[in-house]
């Protein structure tokens, strides 16, 4: 049962059985609760709050969820707004709460656990028909609301002496918690977590305490879905002839990427993905997809992806409208070009996108892995280009003094001519030879690779690489390397798989496994 | 050379300065030489602005020598292929030497890009990144490719070079493919990004290119290093200079020094004239060129 002042002025309280009121007070006036109307009015709530922040959720059952990022000081600071919230509120009917935090569920336990009102029990199957509803507004300012903030000591300190139920968990955990004598929020974050993790692992998020500390704590980000869905980017031309030549198609995309890219410069975002639809004159569709390594809006760019695409369509009887949709945005600055600034070049990632889109294939950058078998010394690195490499030639971006991992790796680690036998080129799959060599570890003396006999001349080694203890794979034997090089010079790098001399071993097998310059 | 007028202008004030204060003529030779690279490279300077940057020199002035400008122009096409069919590994070494000189330039700050050709990948190996440090290539500076259709991979390079984001573009060619009309085209690309194009020709024997230059390399035997007389030193190749438009062919035996990103000429001994497609002289090549043994 909920009630409103007047009846709280009775003596009559929150979460008391309606018999109990009936008998303290016989002429109370009652009503049942009606959860989807309280829905409905609730969102009706949130619709007027949008006048404060675009970024407004309903916290059912009782509360409102806003994010306050940059707000304030449009009505004068926190203090003015929030007083101007409550008295229109007020104005209205309702009783608000209010809780600031830098997380949802800071904001949702203060607004709930700070104030002299009765604190809000767990069921209110009734509501007085005084007018009064027990409206909280939370608000919050993660910026954006995807980001997690960590609450500043101040309000850590606050929150720590709120009360478990201020976490928003059930009553069965809240009553255990309870039990085991932790009764505040400190408490509770005074206790290992390995210990929470064990004892509270709900599968319903509010038997997961852990889980909801966390989100409050700012140690986990938690997601607000606002009333509006973000902005979906789109354009759409319908075209009033079916156009069928590709100069007209080119110039209905033009269109339509100078629309999207004014639409998503003006909100700071950029595509990573996009799907240009053209719709022919039949009914039928045609869908090309075509993807970014960098988010853009560059109208120029996105031409120069979707261009050849488009040269590649069959138009049938002709296209009469085209979409293009962003997928995939992030956030992208606005970049600026300079007064001189040379427009006909690219960068490396708008080249990549180029030929990904083409091709289907993209750049690759090697990275170094501390490993020293040969096959997994290095990893190709996924969309290494924006991050590896410096701009373009007339960016002003220099490259970074900051030594990259890959490179302290090769100066602290293993000096690159440490290492000096490595070949220049390795095979995926090293290559079986036959070879004469010294037993136990000489190095060859001939080899038979590709059906061709040489003589060895030089030869560097053995080196040896023993499999990694760590990932043991059944069957693999340590390897000596050698470099050798033959009487014209040209130079192998292959190894002996296993040792001579080991008992209950198949004998040991050579293979070619790179070439050196 | 046709001389526009203004050109023809500022050589003769060149020159006119250089008489009147009566001083020796190197540095009126090296401004004049520095003034032609700038006309070949269709960027006559402004204002008679210093040109940014060194030229790509080879390090060795016997070398340069041969070259146009006194080393190669920085942007253009150039190209190696394999003395034989073993000498793939050499002639990658050094187009990689090549463009390990060409990123030495301190204003130089763009990237490499090696497109590869699956097909190649296959015969040679993939390119390993820690032997390309070893050659003297900075792993963040270098970006590759694997393209399976040898006219998407002549297509990349192109959009490549052109898109002005890559300082050298290194490519798998086949000779049967890169003919006049499509090398000319990366030759104008190039020149259009201000880039280095280096084609790697698998077979010996290509057709005419419009490349700039044209070197043909081969193994030969390296001399040990001092301290292990059994051990391979640094890689030794023969260079064969077949074409430079605007300098003189040559041959020669060069190592490559891994720290110092320089050639050497490997004393006593010349390099041998490749002609490609001579003979199989696979066996001549050992026994002309120079077994190397130290110790």
């Amino acid at each position: 049962m909920a009630v409103n002042p007047i009846a709280r002025s009775f003596g009559l309280m929150r979460g008391m059985r309606l018999a109990d009121a009936r008998a303290q007070l016989p002429e109370l006036l009652s009503e049942l609760h009606e959860a989807e109307e309280d829905m409905k009015s609730l969102l009706g709530l949130c619709r007027w709050m949008e006048r404060y922040s675009p970024w407004v959720a309903p916290g059912a059952p009782d509360g409102i969820l806003l994010d306050v990022t940059g707000v304030p000081h449009l009505f004068g600071g926190e203090t003015k707004m929030i007083a101007e919230m409550k008295l229109r509120l007020g104005a209205y009917g309702f009783t608000a709460q209010h809780g600031l935090g830098d997380t949802i569920g800071a904001a949702w336990a203060l607004a709930r656990y700070t104030h002299p009102l009765p604190p809000a029990g767990e069921a209110s199957p009734l509501r007085s028909n005084g007018g009064g509803e027990g409206e909280s507004a939370g608000f919050d300012s993660p910026s954006p609301p995807r980001l997690r903030r960590v609450p500043s000591p101040a309000l850590r300190e606050r929150l720590e002496n709120l009360p478990i139920e201020a976490l928003r968990i059930d009553g069965d955990s809240a009553r255990t918690l309870r039990r085991l004598g932790l009764k505040t929020v400190g408490g509770l974050l005074a206790i290992p977590r390995s210990s929470l993790a064990r004892r509270f692992r709900g599968e319903a998020i509010g038997e997961n305490v852990l889980l909801r500390l966390d989100e409050m704590m700012g140690v986990r980000d938690e997601p607000l879905n606002p009333l509006n869905p973000p902005s979906s980017f789109m354009a759409h031309r319908a075209l009033m002839e079916p156009v069928t030549g590709a100069e007209g198609l080119d110039a209905v995309l033009t269109g339509v990427v100078n629309l999207l890219c004014r639409n998503l410069e003006g909100q700071g975002k950029g595509a990573l993905r996009l799907i240009l639809k053209l719709f022919r004159t039949d009914g039928s569709r045609i869908s090309l997809p075509a993807g970014f390594s960098m988010a853009t809006h560059d109208p120029r760019h996105m031409l120069r992806v979707l261009k050849p695409k488009l040269e590649t369509i069959d138009a049938g009887f002709g296209i009469d409208a085209m979409t293009l949709e962003a997928r995939e945005m992030t956030g992208a600055m606005a970049r600026q070009y300079g007064f001189l600034e040379d427009h006909g070049t690219l960068g490396l990632e708008q080249l990549n996108d180029r030929v990904l889109n083409r091709h289907e294939t993209e750049m690759v950058a090697m990275e170094a892995v501390e490993s020293h078998i040969p096959e997994r010394s290095e990893k190709a690195l996924i969309r290494p280009v924006g991050h590896l490499l410096p701009r373009g030639p007339r960016g002003r971006r220099r490259l970074p003094d900051v030594p990259s991992p890959v490179r302290s790796m090769g100066e602290g680690g293993r000096r690159p001519d440490e290492g000096s036998s490595r070949p220049l080129l390795i095979f995926e799959q090293p290559e079986p030879v036959t070879v004469i060599a010294s037993v136990p570890d000489g190095p060859p003396v001939r080899l038979t690779w590709r059906r061709v006999t040489r003589r060895v001349v030089k030869a560097q080694g053995p080196e040896r690489v023993a499999p990694e203890w760590w990932r043991l794979v059944h069957g693999e034997r340590p390897r000596d390397y050698y470099a050798i090089e033959d009487s014209q010079g040209r130079r192998y790098w292959l190894y002996r798989d296993g040792l001579y001399g080991e008992t209950g071993e198949e004998p040991p097998r050579w293979f070619v496994h790179g070439l050196s310059a | 050379m046709r001389m526009e007028p203004a050109h023809a202008a500022r050589a003769g004030s060149i020159r006119a300065a250089a008489v009147r204060q009566g001083e020796n003529l190197a540095p009126l030779i090296a401004g004049l030489r520095r003034h032609i690279a700038g006309i070949e490279q269709a960027q006559p300077p402004i204002g008679g602005a210093p040109r940014r940057g060194l030229p790509w020199t080879m390090g060795l002035a016997e070398l340069d020598r041969h070259l146009p400008a006194q080393g190669l122009l920085r942007s253009g096409l150039h190209d190696v292929s394999p003395y034989s069919y073993g000498d793939q590994p050499a002639a990658m070494g050094f187009a990689l030497a090549l463009a390990v000189r060409r990123l030495a330039d301190a204003e130089e700050r763009r990237p490499l890009l090696w497109c590869r050709l699956a097909k190649e990948e296959r015969e040679y190996g993939r390119l390993h990144g820690h032997g390309l440090e070893r050659l003297g290539l900075e792993r963040r500076r270098f970006v590759t490719i694997t393209l399976k259709k040898p006219s998407a991979l002549l297509w990349t390079m192109e959009e490549a070079l052109k898109s002005g984001a890559l300082a050298v573009v290194l490519g798998d060619a086949e000779g049967a493919r890169a003919g006049l009309t499509v090398t000319r085209r990366l030759a104008l690309a190039a020149q259009a990004g201000k880039a280095a194009c280096l084609l790697i020709f698998a077979t010996p024997g290509a057709q005419a290119t419009a490349s700039q230059t044209r070197w043909t390399a081969a193994s030969v035997p390296s001399r040990s290093p001092p301290h292990d007389a059994a051990a391979p030193g640094f890689p030794a190749w023969n260079i064969d200079l077949t074409r430079a438009r605007g300098g003189r062919p040559g041959a020669w035996i060069l190592e490559w020094h891994n720290a110092l990103h320089g050639f050497s000429v490997v004393p006593g001994f010349r390099g041998r004239t490749l002609h490609p497609g001579e003979d199989q002289g696979g066996e001549d090549a050992a026994a002309e060129g120079p077994a190397l043994r130290a110790g």
